[in-house]
């Protein structure tokens, strides 16, 4: 052994070096590969938990598994809600760019008449502290609420994703729009391209499952 | 040195970010709130140590001409192990706040630096304890950064309110900016402190990297001169 090392530390030639750096380079890729084989079923059930969460915050009691069951229509992809067979509700997701640093995932819950029941952003980058008042629906803990051990149940509220509930979009319906575009939709100031790239995904949806609600139904009935 | 030493001396004396100054990319970027940084300070703790023991074993077999990417195959491989293991494991929000700066580990400087310094200098315990020492000071220097920029923008910590009625962000604190600002005031308080210690005992003090051997000013001017 102390040979090997002392004539590896004398020889320079350039095959001894491709050689070690290769067989290091080998032995990393092969433990790179196991530990990916052990890890490639935990990360898919924790997307898939995560992707679950959220349907079930936005859909109305379901006993099946909404996220295998997609329908896609144009930009928005639709899950669907039964319980004991009878559809109760459908979840809308859609990407849109126009958010003020890059893409807004919105997930919406609607009824199967197309009404609008809960809406959240699933993932954004946007502004801490303007565009994320926006986007997220956090429970604020206090250390008083800690002491006293309250504990508050259900989704959090949120004024600007709260007043799409109940909304619904007609066919060929002009688009919602935030106050200060001549809309109804209140926006935050301050974060006027985060409220109207929300709203905008949001009436996407809405519009989409209006414009598509007989072939939705039929494709999903079947 | 004694192995004790070794781990004490990544906590104080040699701390990565406020004496060394390595690893300002995470420690800027993600000590918005404490519990960020707590995720990135143990994440590069692992990567440390991984890498130190693997390097410290095989530093006879790496040729001297081939030893930093030797070094950064090691290092790499560490940081997608712990990526895949946070993917899979971790909370998810935890994740998809590191974002990239996990993956970005790999060029972290202490992490590169341990190794080259270090590792491949001493033994397999010695290196351990040199890693657990620079990756507990790391994630200490995280922490203390995260928590007081958490608690100057929203007085909360660890995203549990303590001052109530505190409604409106101090967002300055929580951006880049504050990050800046923050991390000077901490340097020049730790730099304040070394001074009058090292006053009191009677020596000079020179803040660190600010050595003879770094800055070739006085050289310079003799030229001129």
């Amino acid at each position: 052994m102390r040979l090997c090392v002392e004539n590896m530390k004398k020889q320079t030639n350039i095959p001894m070096l491709v050689l070690t750096l290769s067989l290091i380079a080998g032995i990393a890729a092969a433990l790179l590969g196991w530990v990916y084989l052990l890890t490639a079923d935990p990360i898919a059930a924790a997307l898939q938990e995560k992707t679950n969460a959220a349907l079930s915050e936005v859909l109305p009691a379901f006993d099946n598994r909404p996220a295998d069951e997609t329908v896609t229509r144009g930009d928005v992809k639709f899950y669907v809600a039964r319980k004991d067979g009878q559809i109760t509700g459908f979840a809308g997701e859609t990407v849109t760019p126009k958010g003020y640093n890059g893409d807004v995932t919105v997930l919406a819950g609607l009824t199967p008449d197309g009404a609008v029941t809960t809406v959240l952003v699933t993932q954004q980058a946007e502004t801490p502290g303007l565009g994320t008042v926006v986007t997220d629906r956090k429970r604020q803990k206090t250390l008083s609420g800690l002491i006293k051990g309250a504990c508050q149940i259900g989704l959090p509220p949120n004024p600007v994703l709260d007043q799409f509930n109940g909304m619904k979009a007609e066919v060929k319906q002009t688009p919602w729009a935030v106050k200060k575009d001549g809309g109804q939709l209140d926006a935050v100031t301050g974060a006027t391209i985060t409220s109207r790239a929300v709203g905008g995904a949001v009436f996407t949806i809405a519009e989409t499952f209006a414009n598509q609600r007989e072939t939705l139904m039929e494709e999903s009935n079947r | 040195m004694s192995i004790y030493k070794e781990f004490t001396k990544g906590l104080m004396s040699e701390n990565p970010v406020f004496i060394l100054l390595l690893g300002m990319c995470p420690t800027l970027a993600v000590t918005n709130n404490a519990v960020n940084g707590l995720g990135m300070g143990i994440a590069t703790l692992f990567v440390l140590l991984g890498s130190n023991i693997v390097i410290s074993m095989i530093r006879h077999l790496i040729p001297k001409k081939v030893r930093i990417p030797c070094y950064i195959v090691v290092i790499a491989s560490f940081v997608t192990i712990v990526d895949l293991l946070m993917q899979a494991y971790a909370p998810r929000a935890l994740y998809e706040a590191l974002g990239i700066f996990v993956p970005l580990i790999v060029v972290n400087c202490i992490v590169l630096g341990r190794a080259e310094a270090f590792a491949s200098k001493n033994g397999t315990v010695a290196s351990i304890a040199d890693a657990l020492g620079m990756g507990f000071g790391f994630t200490l220097a995280l922490l203390l950064l995260g928590g007081a920029r958490e608690f100057l923008a929203s007085g909360s910590l660890f995203q549990i309110k303590l001052i109530e009625g505190w409604s409106q962000d101090f967002m300055l604190m929580g951006q880049a900016p504050g990050a800046f600002i923050l991390l000077g005031i901490f340097l020049g308080l730790i730099n304040l402190a070394n001074m009058r210690k090292a006053k009191k005992e009677g020596r000079d003090y020179a803040p660190p990297g600010l050595e003879c051997r770094q800055c070739n000013l006085c050289n310079l001017g003799e030229k001129e001169g």
